[in-house]
């Protein structure tokens, strides 16, 4: 037999495929226990998948309101047009900031009249009670400690009545979201090693109940990388199928939930894309389930091939 | 071929398996190893599969000193042995035909290649119509001629033997013996151990003798 590289390709690729093929049979010859043992995995991993969407959606929706971020700052009585205006070209040179807009007392009069009704109780005042404006409208990469910071400093300045910005609710569900994140975290890392050894007892039970085989094998000068091939194929089809499993119910969770996450969304004035069956998830969970599936195998392989010889 | 240089194999508790053996086998021989039960004729040959490792001495197989290989290297060793059961040590949930190909996919035959050594294994022994029945549904004489065309499937330099007619009637073992003298024409060296000394009289072949592990 003359032995190419190629010959050997395809000599290596086929006994792959007839251990990854032994090993879909093996699994197909207990289907009830394999498919209890692949929702098992599925639920395990779909857990902190939903509630990592989730908490990708509950930041989008903090970091729309982020980017539209503003402060109002107040000009002192007094304060005219023209040098409102210096001090506007002045703000926009700071680099938290993208622009600013002026609201002349006027203007805001106007506005104030069309839209609260008071119209008339207005005209019976001798002059204009409102303040100049500035509408300073912040670029979207600040942190909040940025825009507190200048919130602070504009505060200083001495054209500056008063300054608002509503702020506080966007820290407080960003500390929350952040906090959640971290719990979640260590939620997924501890039911990622769940999986893991949910794996690797279930490959334990196969070398078990295939001790005869792994005897014969050995007998008949099987390596250990021979040996060891079928079940780590078994710990990466678990992997695969179960990451499948996972993405089908957070898909599924994700559809349940769009209908009032969207009218919650609405209240916010914003939008929220529900990524339901995503590509991209799925190309995250399929590579996470695949490594725990492996890594689960090679730990019962590791720890029990080699307890078996020939008698 | 084979060279036996005072091996013994002491087992844990003391007991020994077998006691201060030197012995040489040519390579193209056949013998057969006999002795009573516990005289040490499986344990000689369990020592040079590997599946025992000598506590004393040197057992040389093709000039390699076997007893110093590495764990990692015992498969490699495994594969220029075809090792034949009493008790045939087939897969009962595998077909006769997957069964016999197991040492060819060790070795990472291509599928065709497997398929034609396969039957023309099967064909050697008399079996080539039961390729596709489980072991269990075969005889006793049959399911060891099973075991002997997995043992020959690979074309190994090395054939062991181990009471391999220890459950058959005359007729039958006087048939599993014409193979492995047949096998031996091809050029494979030949280890039998049995008990059945009327049998291997006839047979007019060197014999080693066992007692108590010790040469006789």
């Amino acid at each position: 037999m003359r032995v190419t590289p190629a010959s050997r390709l395809s000599i290596w690729l086929d006994q792959h495929w007839r251990s990854a093929y032994s090993s879909y049979l093996e699994m197909r010859r207990r289907p009830l226990a394999t498919m209890m043992t692949l929702l098992v995995i599925g639920i395990t991993l779909a857990l902190p998948a939903s509630l990592l969407s989730l908490l990708k959606i509950s930041q989008s929706v903090t970091g729309e309101q982020q980017q539209s971020a503003s402060i109002s700052l107040f000009l002192k009585n007094g304060i005219v047009n023209e040098k409102a205006l210096r001090v506007a070209a002045d703000l926009e040179r700071r680099p938290q900031i993208d622009h600013v807009e002026l609201l002349t007392s006027a203007d805001a009069m106007d506005e104030f009249r069309s839209h609260s009704g008071f119209g008339d109780a207005l005209d019976a005042l001798d002059d204009n009670p409102l303040p100049n404006v500035l509408l300073i409208h912040l670029l979207p990469d600040n942190s909040s400690m940025d825009i507190k910071k200048l919130a602070s400093e504009l505060k200083q300045e001495t054209v500056t009545d008063s300054i608002e910005y509503d702020q506080g609710w966007i820290e407080r569900m960003q500390a929350i979201t952040q906090a959640i994140r971290r719990a979640v975290q260590a939620l997924g890392f501890g039911l990622g090693l769940a999986v893991m050894l949910i794996i690797g007892n279930t490959i334990r039970l196969e070398i078990m109940n295939r001790r005869e085989e792994i005897e014969v094998t050995r007998l008949v000068g099987g390596s250990d990388d021979f040996i060891r091939r079928p079940f780590l194929y078994i710990g990466l089809i678990y992997g695969l199928l179960g990451a499948l499993i996972a993405w089908l119910l957070v898909s599924i969770l994700l559809m349940l939930v769009s209908g009032p996450l969207g009218r919650l969304a609405e209240l916010y004035d914003s939008t929220i894309s529900l990524s339901a069956f995503s590509w991209q998830a799925l190309l995250l969970l399929i590579p996470i389930g695949i490594s725990f599936g492996l890594a689960g195998a090679w730990l019962a392989v590791s720890r029990h091939l080699s307890s078996i010889n020939p008698e | 071929m084979i060279h036996f240089e005072n091996v013994s194999k002491r087992f844990p508790g003391g007991h020994y398996g077998v006691s201060n053996i030197t012995l040489q086998i040519e390579s193209g021989a056949l013998a057969f190893i006999t002795g009573h039960s516990g005289a040490g004729k499986s344990t000689l040959l369990r020592l040079i599969a590997l599946l025992e490792r000598p506590t004393r001495g040197q057992l040389l197989i093709d000039g390699r000193n076997i007893g110093r290989l590495q764990k990692n290297e015992i498969a490699a060793h495994r594969r220029k042995i075809g090792l034949i059961f009493q008790d045939h040590r087939l897969l009962s949930d595998r077909s006769v035909f997957d069964n016999v190909a197991l040492p060819l996919h060790v070795r990472g035959f291509p599928v065709r290649e497997v398929g034609k050594r396969v039957r023309a294994s099967l064909d050697k022994v008399g079996l080539l119509k039961k390729e596709k029945v489980l072991p269990i549904t075969l005889s006793g004489g049959e399911q060891q001629r099973v075991g002997i065309a997995r043992a020959i499937v690979s074309r190994p330099p090395i054939l062991l033997a181990d009471e391999p007619t220890g459950n058959l009637d005359p007729e039958l073992s006087r048939e599993i013996m014409k193979l492995f003298i047949a096998f031996n024409q091809l050029g494979i060296t030949t280890l039998i151990a049995s008990h059945d000394l009327e049998l291997i009289k006839k047979l007019d072949r060197p014999v080693i003798n066992l007692q108590q592990g010790e040469l006789t």
